[in-house]
């Protein structure tokens, strides 16, 4: 328990540090944060085993890390560099590490849940273990494709769990205004698959969800449905505009999961001051290898155009 | 009399088909509604039977052989010891119906 | 006589478009389970032109397996499932409802390869069937010219039942995505296909009939009104080569480009619309390595293909409109 704890902590300060790293990064290209999202990331993947495939959006840096794709790949990545996980070619909107079970990001809102299905299949058919999971927001919850993707997948019974990380707004549009149901966890409803909402900023809360979606999912019975309700704290990505007034943004990051976690533990006493001083050493120390690294990584020569197209 | 067996158009773009199976060998007699040969489309099985008496007395078409739309595949008669003509399309169509399976 | 010519005749087995394909499916299912197909239809139906006959009887409903109209799913599975490794072939009833399934097919299987660095791929066929045959403005388009751009993706058209069977047992073995486009009007005729199991490759045109005057080039049901209008011009003493592509991508240039520099005047033929069509490609490529020829294109007229069979008849390329522009193009009056 001590040690899950711990980790998590480390996760998503791992999380913050290497976002906070990159953002002030020069050139540091199109980036979407989950700054504020931290804990739908981690307490995701603590229901995860070696086995499962996580697929998501193009919020993917804080699911990336959080399933254990390495830092200093990820970042080079990110940066376009050679020694980056998809040789630089992908970038943030789709990343990929299959290895470590981050089957891979999709840049396309809503593209990645067919797809996802498709490796759920595969997995059944070959009777691979592990069970395939699709993160996706709320911004991509008005796609066809997830009604197509949540039908097939009741139908044929697919070891697919779907994880809506609803921040509340898809770029600048609120949730009320994009999506009629009164939970986005509704949506899953019709299709006869357990279905949860939860409070995306309450890490334990995520865990305990994710822990039975999951279990539902490895027994056979088919999907599921999860919905963390969070906050995001940046704009939507790196270029694009705040929507939102500095009293209402003061007020979100009071709720930081971060925070949050951290003081639980010490509550709990199994976190001392020097025990959080020594985590956030350790991110630091992490996300500035991973900066390092990319930063003196080679970007591919001009003739990696044309590898890997057929 | 002598009839002869040919497929017209049964079927949207049908030319070609393969004779499955004749259901006769030449001498075998046949009365109205029986079975003579069934014949494969791209589409399906079409069975051919006959709407009236006769018997089997050429086969130009073998099982597993193909044949073109209008193309006589066989002759009939009404009597065994008709004299067969040279030209088989001179003779009448043998009554027959397409039962489309 | 030369020794290649004393080489003993392939064996060669008549049968219809669908059964060719179908072939093609079950021998190579055979040998790896890793194929699967998906569609409407598909299953114990056997498939809307019966090509998919007896692979369910056989394979059973885990490999064989009806889904609902939903292409955008179809497709995405099909690619999905194919970069976790399995093969997939996706039939989709009619070419027209790929445009539902672009997003997965284009945006992600054209491109995994290549935006995961060689991590993954995804190798899935595509099946579509083009073509107008009374069916309406949304049934009936032959939009290959659309796909064959597509860095990533292979698109193949046979025209016979030998290269039906010939080009899916190639593409069920290709590592990344394939679109194989059947075409309504072929599936009645049947053709000889060869009984030893033969593979067509990717990348190769087929001459189908040699000529002096004027190279045509085209793929899928055109051949045949090429071929006809072939023996049209015959009688009035023009020689036509006949060029079927067969691979729009990738393109045999280089027969094409042979031809023409033997025949010294190309015209491209094509169902879909001329502007943008595969005409418009091989013109380009081949002036590319030859130069400036005489040249035009034969297509659809620019308008939607309706079911009216008045309308139909005046837009979809016959052997008539070719000999005219053969004529028209070689200057004979």
């Amino acid at each position: 328990m001590t040690t899950d704890a711990i980790r998590m902590l480390r996760s998503m300060k791992l999380i913050r540090a290497f976002e906070t790293t990159l953002a002030a990064q020069k050139n540091h290209g199109f980036q979407l944060l989950s700054t504020g999202e931290e804990a739908v990331a981690v307490g995701l993947c603590a229901a995860l085993t070696p086995d499962d495939q996580l697929l998501t959006g193009g919020r993917s840096i804080g699911p990336a890390l959080a399933r254990g794709v390495e830092p200093t790949r990820l970042m080079a990545e990110l940066l376009g560099k050679e020694s980056g996980t998809n040789r630089g070619k992908g970038g943030r909107g789709h990343l990929s590490d299959p290895a470590a079970g981050f089957f891979g990001a999709h840049a396309v809102v809503g593209g990645n849940l067919t797809i996802a299905a498709g490796v759920a299949m595969a997995h059944q058919l070959t009777g691979k273990a592990g069970i395939v999971v699709i993160l996706f927001g709320d911004g991509a919850s008005g796609a066809g494709a997830l009604h197509e993707t949540m039908n097939i997948a009741a139908l044929w019974k697919l070891p697919l769990l779907f994880v809506c990380n609803n921040n509340q707004l898809s770029v600048s549009t609120p949730r009320t205004e994009a999506l009629a149901p009164k939970l986005l966890s509704d949506f899953a409803k019709p299709f006869g698959m357990p279905t949860e909402t939860v409070d995306g900023m309450d890490l334990d809360v995520v865990v305990a969800a994710a822990r039975k979606a999951a279990e539902h999912v490895r027994s056979g019975a088919g999907p599921a449905f999860i919905e963390c309700v969070s906050y995001r704290f940046a704009s939507h990505s790196t270029n694009a505009r705040e929507t939102r007034g500095a009293a209402e943004l003061e007020s979100i990051r009071a709720r930081c999961p971060i925070i949050a976690y951290t003081a639980e533990l010490k509550l709990r006493g199994l976190l001392d001051d020097a025990a959080e001083a020594a985590l956030d050493q350790e991110a630091a120390e992490a996300a500035a290898r991973a900066i390092g690294f990319a930063n003196q990584s080679p970007y591919p020569e001009a003739s990696e155009a044309l590898t890997d197209v057929y | 009399m002598i009839y002869k067996l040919s497929v017209p158009v049964v079927a949207d773009d049908v030319e070609e088909f393969r004779v499955l199976e004749w259901h006769g060998v030449v001498g075998d007699k046949f009365e109205p509604d029986g079975l003579i040969v069934e014949l494969e489309t791209h589409k399906a099985v079409v069975e051919v039977r006959a709407g009236q008496k006769g018997l089997f007395r050429q086969i130009f078409v073998e099982d597993g052989a193909w044949c073109q739309i209008n193309v006589p595949l066989a002759l009939f008669s009404d009597e065994p010891d008709e004299a067969l003509p040279e030209a088989a399309e001179g003779a009448y169509d043998l009554v027959v119906d397409f039962d489309v399976t | 006589m030369s020794i290649e010519t004393l080489a003993a005749p392939t064996a060669l087995k008549r049968m219809f478009y669908r059964e060719a394909i179908a072939r093609a499916m079950r021998e190579k299912m055979m040998l790896d389970e890793r194929i699967i197909i998906l569609g409407q239809d598909v299953g114990s139906f056997g498939g809307s032109y019966r090509e998919f006959d007896g692979l369910f009887e056989t394979f059973g409903p885990q490999r064989v397996r009806d889904t609902p109209v939903a292409e955008a799913a179809m497709i995405g599975i099909g690619v999905g499932a194919a970069a976790a490794g399995l093969r997939p072939l996706v039939s989709i009833t009619y070419m027209d409802f790929i445009m539902l399934g672009l997003d997965p097919l284009v945006n992600y299987g054209a491109k995994v390869r290549y935006k995961t660095g060689g991590q993954l791929t995804a190798p899935v066929v595509v099946k579509l069937t083009a073509g107008a045959k009374g069916q309406g403005v949304a049934h009936s388009q032959c939009i290959e010219a659309w796909l064959m751009g597509v860095p990533g993706l292979r698109v193949v058209a046979p025209s016979t039942p030998a290269d039906s069977y010939g080009l899916m047992r190639t593409a069920l073995d290709c590592d990344g995505p394939v679109v194989f486009v059947d075409h309504k009007r072929l599936f009645p005729i049947p053709g000889d296909v060869p009984v030893e199991p033969t593979d067509t490759p990717f990348g190769k045109a087929a001459i189908l009939r040699a000529g002096s005057d004027v190279t045509i080039t085209t793929h899928s049901f055109m051949t045949r009104v090429a071929m006809e209008a072939a023996t049209a011009l015959a009688r009035d003493g023009v020689s036509c080569e006949v060029i079927d592509l067969r691979s729009l991508a990738p393109l045999d240039i280089e027969t094409v480009a042979a031809s023409v520099g033997r025949t010294g005047a190309l015209l491209t033929l094509e169902e879909g619309q001329a502007t943008c069509g595969v005409g418009a490609e091989v013109i380009a490529q081949v002036q590319t390595q030859l130069g400036p020829m005489p040249f035009a294109r034969v297509g659809a007229l620019p308008a939607p293909v309706s079911s009216n069979p008045v309308l139909e008849a005046a837009c979809v390329p016959d052997a008539e409109r070719v000999c005219a522009a053969v004529r028209q193009l070689l200057r004979l009056g």
